[in-house]
């Protein structure tokens, strides 16, 4: 119990560290959300290319990343390229991969949201004299993103916890912090309960909003 | 001593795949795991007892709000302290498993609420018990639905256990570690782990589409 009353002590201490850690996580969160979101919208369009080089291609990227882990990513980028001269500090590393991760998904999120706009609005488009591209980009995205919404929402809350993976390249996220305070306090079961409490703080009430997000554009689309 | 690319993949890739046999028997016993808690849960949840449905809510909000990791590390480094001392591979089994539980049961519960209810009600009629329903009427839909999803979740837990690396288990994405600070190429046997983990999550994938296809046709 002596533990226990320790931990009491320094908590405000233990939490302000954590707390400064939590926005690196965030911004890896963020970081990797922002290169995923374009990078993952220019492969689902790719996999659509009429040239079937380019869309072999786009195809072949999904599959090769969602059949990798992300620490195997991770670990190319950080110590891999560091290897060859490219050396990255751990942040911008987590951000790229993640990022190049994540694209992976979103294309796939993007495509089914893309496949579920009726072709009947990709006609009525070029009824009215569209070119494809233009009915893609004013008639056809703006629906497909919309539908893409909460499952983009739901990718999000997963990266929020995904980045505590980034701890074995030594970014600065709270998990990495979490472990340097064990490693000075020895306090392992408080430090790390301390952690999934501010994981699930953040994560719930994310998870919340999309869950009100999917309820609300379901129900736009039943009408 | 090896000199040339292929002479050191030569020497690295049976100490990768000796290694790779145990990332995919911590992926298949925490698998297991996963899908019993899983029915629990989702049955407690369905059960409409109160306080057994309120408990597996809070466990599955819980698991899903933390990260995997987070679990591993309070079961591998933070148990010791109440005297649970679990080797690494058993404390990545039980952390993964506790986990994927929480994932399962919701896929589980989508899959049960998608059963047409007049299936339920068409079975009460006939005579049967709300427990003799769920058995031989629901489950049974619910588990055709339910495969994709499992199935998708299986592919993400083969790769989650290269997480398990970080507290020592022995599996695929250690042995690349120990490899790569003994013979200082990361980028090589790094990519190498990659390549294998693709071996063993690409046909489970395609296995996945497969059944989405037929089951989509199906309907």
């Amino acid at each position: 119990m002596t533990a226990w009353r320790h931990f009491f002590a320094i908590l405000p201490e233990c939490l302000l560290i954590l707390l400064r850690a939590a926005v690196t996580t965030i911004e890896i969160t963020l970081g990797g959300l922002l290169v995923a979101l374009v990078l993952g919208l220019a492969i689902a369009l790719l996999r659509r290319s009429s040239s079937r080089g380019v869309a072999v291609i786009a195809a072949a990227y999904v599959e090769v990343f969602r059949c990798v882990p992300v620490l195997t990513q991770l670990f190319v980028i950080y110590f891999g390229l560091g290897q060859i001269g490219f050396r990255i500090s751990p942040l911008p590393a987590a951000i790229v991969g993640f990022g190049l991760n994540g694209a992976a998904y979103l294309a796939e999120i993007y495509r089914s949201g893309i496949e579920s706009v009726p072709r009947g609005q990709a006609e009525a488009g070029s009824a009215i004299g569209m070119t494809k591209r233009q009915a893609m980009i004013w008639v056809i995205l703006p629906q497909a993103i919309r539908i893409s919404l909460p499952p983009i929402g739901n990718y999000g809350v997963g990266l929020l916890k995904d980045s505590s993976i980034a701890v074995a390249i030594a970014a600065p996220e709270i998990t990495f912090a979490a472990t340097n305070l064990i490693n000075q306090t020895y306090l392992s079961t408080q430090i790390y309960l301390l952690m999934a409490l501010l994981y699930i703080a953040m994560s719930l009430p994310l998870s919340h909003l999309v869950r009100r997000l999917e309820r609300r554009s379901s129900r736009g689309v039943r009408a | 001593m090896p000199t040339t690319l292929p002479q050191y993949v030569a020497t690295w890739l049976p100490e990768m795949i000796a290694a790779a046999g145990n990332t995919l028997r911590m992926a298949v016993f925490a698998f297991v795991f996963a899908i019993c808690l899983g029915l629990v849960l989702a049955l407690a949840r369905l059960s409409g007892r109160r306080i057994l449905a309120g408990a597996a809510l809070t466990y599955v909000e819980v698991i899903r709000g933390a990260p995997a990791l987070a679990l591993l590390f309070l079961i591998y480094f933070g148990l010791p302290s109440l005297g649970i001392v679990l080797p690494a591979f058993l404390a990545a089994v039980i952390g993964l498993g506790m986990n994927g539980g929480a994932y399962v049961s919701e896929i589980y519960r989508a899959g049960i609420s998608a059963v047409d209810r007049g299936q339920r009600e068409a079975a009460q009629t006939i005579g049967m018990t709300s427990g003799q329903t769920m058995r031989y009427i629901i489950l049974p839909q619910a588990a055709r639905i339910v495969l994709p999803p499992i199935g998708n979740y299986a592919i993400g837990l083969l790769k989650d256990t290269s997480v398990a690396s970080l507290i020592g288990a022995s599996e695929l994405t250690l042995r690349a570690r120990d490899l790569s600070s003994e013979y200082f190429m990361p980028m090589q046997i790094y990519l190498l782990s990659g390549a294998i983990y693709f071996v063993m999550a690409a046909p489970l994938s395609a296995g996945v589409r497969y059944l989405e296809r037929r089951l989509r046709r199906g309907r």
